[in-house]
């Protein structure tokens, strides 16, 4: 029966219908308006065509474009650091018992279910000048002054601390859900051979955990590189450019400029460029499944 | 308690439209159109607020006619209704047009042209209803010709408000005078804003006051900030249209135009300097905030929205300072309060806006009736005291409107006389990316990344591509 | 031995609490605001539990008595169930024909409908709006502002992620139970139902809650593909920040109110979570 591939295309085809009509044309339109010079607002308000590379050219040479990608790798190669490295050790610790562990366990994903523009407001009550505790408590205490509207620094630590915070309990249930599934014979045979923990972990455990860690690198990725709500909600992009991340960037572009073509231009090299990072590492996703069968 | 005050002002009013004798007419008129949905979007406001709640209701059950507002937040109001116009496809039967944008819409003509239509419609001509009763904000929704295209159903003036308990203090008057030689008194130039704010932020901290001297809307995310320079700080300094040449729409110096000129950089050099002096949230501060941080006792003085003005000075739930608010005209560099009296400058800005009704509704005329409905004479005074906004003339002599103005230390009485020296913002078709590309430079200058001076010459560079872009230089 | 082991508990343990603090705290303030009026949020911070005392009730009753916020938070809700729902059946469709059929392609089929998941949204939300105000248009009906609209965009995010997650999960199935059914005169439905399902319980769980939280979750389309019928919480939130003050107060409420039902469904699927978040990368 399953030599028969009408029935596998019957089952995929509702699938591939939605994600064609609502996933592939829009992209596609953006494609193509991508070509244009276009601004509603203009002289002349029509989609005008001035060359294939118009809009691409322009890009190459835009210095606030290409500062704000390398701030959008730089943050998530650095929320990626905290979030795996806090991740693997809270991940690691559930395996042992501990007083507490399913209460620790149940608060711990909380943040899991809450709205990226939630935990924008949450983050922005909690830390604002005039009205949220913590820069009052970091005054009168450590006499450290927090004001993310004038200092660049911490506007960037503020997004990344909100973006720990956010989502190291997804990496930390992910990665626990690999450790789990961990097959127990490599274990007990480096006992056997005298191995100690810390041998246990570098040569057996990371090893055997590279496939989850790709899974959850890639995933994670794919989210920070486009971050907007928590962003837009908590700085806006400020102060001055510090946390425009390219997300925030095209929306100005778009929604405030309303340049569609040099907007729709700017998201298709981002994809790409996005597209290109995951894709290396899905290739090694798959490379390594095929090379485990 | 809002809540029950607006059921109690909507049953009240219900009986003045009837007893306005026209409310057979409105029937009858609204007969052939019973049943219809009359969807609208626009920025939640107070007096966004009133017409969707209150007034939606009475003419739904004098006409069958539904309105359904949708009531969100600025930029997404703009986005949605840019969309729906430029697609024509029809969602929204009316949209809100506030007084910066509506240049934009009357360029790409947008907007139903309302005159024309009640002179071709005499049948769906309201009685007792009449565009010329409106105040002479009406003025921005008309094209060359006259025409109206919008009907303004909010208007504010930006002023200066200051806390009249701490400027009365006798130990603060004493320290003031000491301190700087004069007497210490609500600002009127901007050395003595400046004195001012000085004096009070040391005044609040020596007093263990949380407070500070003045209030800065200084976002380094958000156009609140390049608005209150472009719209309030500039202007009083002598900084028309953003510095923009009217002729060549250029704005460097270089070229003709003003924003990196002596005035924009003395305008950004004294709106700069006032930050060790605004409370700490000042740079996150957006107009929301502004009104907040004053409600809140923490500013003594400050160029604050008409909108907020009524009910800081009113409202003892949301407002620490009832009873405490002095409302004066800002104040202006030498000579520019003479141009704008003469008709050749302004102070400060005049907001507001407007419902007008785009080409691609599918219910122009019911929608000509809603809002006519909202024109009349009747509905004025309530909305007033509902939202602080004002739009006809009739209604600053409403008594329940004079009752409020007194609380709010004449601000209503201020915003009838003196509204002439304000302006809204200047007929750019190109509003918004004009703004979003001097954005950068006001954050950065406001965050200290830059000298004023050089981000007035980045900005008028920046503004100028886009203006050459959009292809506004000939 | 012992002794390490105790001490290990203990900083554990103690770790933990720290993690429990920080993770609280941000919502503790929420929880504080949304019980205070505007004029007492006013000066130093009191972080001192005011509600026991008294709670502002305002703030809950003003947005979802008297306002509409009930029925932004009832279409949530039909829009994120019916999402999870639809995802978790197409995904289970599709992902048993990629793992059971040598489909042509399908591995970049795969990678392809990834990539719907890395656009950055802003730009999207054109063609988004077009297509829903004008283009999939039939009479009078326009898939703008409607639920069964969202609910058919967020398949296009929850799709390849819901397929990835079970494409594991059915895979570790052996082929020959299906094969051995099917000799038996079974359906395909009898197949689904009585093997498939039971066996990729926790991935279906997953799935499910994964849709569900980004369905419940999402934004930036739903405030350009919303307008007065089909709005959803996130986007009533925006609603608070106006030009007259930001509602702190009533917008905490709505916050709190909003994360309910998603840690219903946390709660409901809690037990399955470690062994259905795997996504095909460890063969257990």
């Amino acid at each position: 029966m399953f030599s028969n591939n009408r029935t596998g295309w019957l089952l995929l085809s509702p699938t591939i219908l939605i994600l064609i009509l609502v996933g592939l044309v829009p992209f596609f339109y953006v494609l193509y308006v991508g070509f244009f010079k276009w601004n509603p607002l203009a002289v002349d308000p029509s989609m005008q065509f001035e060359g294939f590379g118009y809009n691409y050219r322009q890009l190459i040479f835009d210095e606030v474009f290409l500062s704000s990608i390398w701030r959008s790798i730089r943050f998530a190669v650095v929320t990626l650091f905290f979030e795996l490295s806090l991740g693997f050790l809270l991940a690691l610790s559930l395996l042992s018992s501990f007083p507490l562990k399913s209460f620790f366990r149940g608060v711990h994903t909380l943040p899991l279910v809450i709205a990226p523009i939630v935990v924008g407001s949450i983050f922005k009550l909690f830390t604002v000048q005039g009205l949220g505790p913590l820069p009052h408590f970091l005054k009168d205490f450590f006499g450290y002054t927090l004001n993310y509207g004038l200092n660049a620094d911490q506007a960037f630590w503020m997004i990344v601390i909100m973006d720990i915070w956010h989502w190291t309990p997804f990496v930390t249930l992910t990665l626990l859900a690999g450790l789990s599934a961990l097959p127990q014979d490599p274990y007990e045979s480096a006992k056997i051979d005298g191995a100690n923990n810390f041998q246990i972990f570098i040569y057996i455990t990371i090893p055997m955990m590279v496939p989850v860690l790709i899974v959850v690198i890639f995933i994670r990725l794919m989210d920070s590189l486009k971050i907007v709500d928590e962003v837009w909600m908590l700085t806006g992009g400020g102060p001055g450019y510090a946390t425009r991340f390219t997300g925030i960037h095209i929306w100005k572009e778009v929604f405030e400029k309303r340049f569609y073509g040099f907007g729709s231009a700017m998201s298709i090299l981002y994809l790409y460029i996005t597209i290109v990072i995951c894709w290396l590492l899905y290739s090694v996703m798959v490379s390594r499944g095929k090379s485990e069968n | 308690m809002k809540k029950l005050f607006i059921a109690i002002v909507a049953s009240i009013f219900s009986f003045s439209a009837m007893a306005g004798g026209h409310a057979e007419w409105w029937k009858k008129a609204g007969a052939p159109y019973a049943g219809t949905v009359l969807q609208g979007v626009a920025e939640n406001t107070p007096p966004g607020q009133f017409a969707g709640e209150v007034l939606a209701k009475q003419f739904e059950e004098l006409t069958g006619i539904k309105v359904q507002l949708e009531n969100t937040s600025w930029d997404s109001m703009y986005d949605k209704a840019i969309k729906d116009m430029e697609a024509n496809s029809g969602i929204y039967d009316f949209v809100y047009i506030e007084q910066d944008i509506v240049y934009d819409y009357l360029n790409r003509d947008f907007l139903v042209n309302i005159t024309e239509g009640l002179a071709n419609n005499p049948d769906l001509q309201a009685p007792g209803v009449s565009l010329d009763d409106f105040t002479t904000f009406i003025d921005y929704f008309k094209d060359g010709s006259g025409d109206v295209f919008g009907v303004p159903m909010e208007a504010f003036i930006k002023v200066y408000l200051y806390r009249k308990d701490l400027f009365e203090a006798a130990d603060a008057k004493a320290a003031f005078r000491a301190q700087y030689g004069y007497g210490l008194s609500p600002a009127t130039s901007f050395d003595q804003y400046r004195d001012n704010a000085e004096f009070f932020t040391h005044y609040c901290a020596d007093n263990g006051m949380e407070c500070w001297g003045t209030t800065v809307q200084g976002h380094t995310g958000h156009p609140a900030s390049t608005y209150e320079f472009l719209e309030s700080i500039g202007p009083s300094f002598g900084l028309y249209n953003w510095g923009v040449n009217m002729d060549t729409y250029q704005s460097c110096v270089e070229n003709g135009g003003q924003l990196n000129g002596g005035r924009a950089k003395a305008a950004l050099n004294f709106w700069t300097q006032l930050l060790p002096f605004a409370p700490p949230e000042a740079l996150q501060s957006t107009w929301s905030e502004v009104g907040a941080s004053f409600a809140a006792g923490r500013a003594a003085q400050g160029w604050v929205y008409g909108e907020n003005a009524a009910w800081i000075a009113t409202d003892a739930e949301k407002s620490a300072v009832v009873g405490n608010v002095g409302v004066m005209l800002p104040p202006t560099a030498p000579g520019v309060m003479t141009q704008a009296a003469a008709g050749n400058g302004y102070i400060g800005y005049f907001d507001g806006g407007a419902y007008g009704i785009p080409h691609s509704s599918k219910n122009i005329e019911a929608t000509m009736l809603w809002l006519q409905f909202i024109a009349q004479n009747e509905v004025q005074a309530d909305w007033a005291i509902a939202g602080g906004r004002i739009t006809h003339k009739a209604t600053y002599a409403d008594p329940k409107v004079m009752a409020v103005d007194e609380q709010a230390d004449g601000y209503f009485t201020l915003m009838r006389d003196t509204g002439f020296l304000y302006a809204g913002a200047p007929p750019f078709p190109f509003h918004g990316a004009g703004r979003a590309a001097i954005d950068p430079f006001i954050y950065k200058a406001l965050a200290g990344e830059m000298t004023p001076e050089a981000a007035l010459d980045g900005a008028c560079e920046a503004l100028d591509k886009v203006m050459g872009d959009l292809g506004y230089q000939g | 031995m012992k002794i390490r082991k105790i001490i290990s508990k203990i900083s554990t343990t103690i770790l933990w609490s720290i993690l429990t603090l920080i993770t609280l705290f941000p919502i503790y303030w929420m929880v504080l605001v949304s019980t205070r009026t505007p004029v007492e949020l006013f000066g130093k911070p009191n972080l001192s539990p005011t509600f026991f005392q008294k709670i502002h009730w305002k703030n809950f009753t003003k947005p979802f008595i008297d306002g509409i916020y009930s029925d932004y938070l009832l279409n949530s809700i039909i829009v994120a169930t019916s999402n999870a729902a639809l995802v978790t059946v197409l995904a289970l469709m599709a992902t048993y024909a990629l793992s059971r059929f040598k489909l042509p392609g399908s591995e970049s089929i795969f990678f392809w409908t990834m990539t719907n998941r890395m656009a950055p949204p802003a730009a999207f939300m054109l063609p988004l709006f077009l297509l829903f105000s004008t283009v999939f248009k039939f009479g009078d009906f326009a898939l703008f502002d409607t639920k069964i609209g969202l609910i058919l965009l967020y398949c296009v995010f929850n799709l390849p992620f819901a397929i990835w997650l079970l494409k594991g999960i059915i895979d570790g199935i052996p082929k020959e139970l299906d094969e051995a059914m099917i000799v038996d005169g079974a359906s395909l439905f009898t197949v689904f139902w009585k093997l498939i399902i039971p066996l990729a319980a926790p991935g279906i769980a997953v799935t499910s809650l994964l849709s569900f939280l980004f369905a419940w979750n999402e934004y930036l389309l739903a405030s350009t593909l919303t307008s007065v019928y089909a709005r959803t919480i996130p986007t009533g939130l925006s609603e608070f920040v106006t030009t007259t003050g930001t509602n702190w107060g009533t917008m905490a409420a709505v916050a709190l109110v909003s994360m309910i039902p998603a840690l219903i469904f946390l709660f409901l699927v809690q037990r399955y979570i470690v062994a259905g978040l795997t996504f095909g990368a460890v063969k257990g």
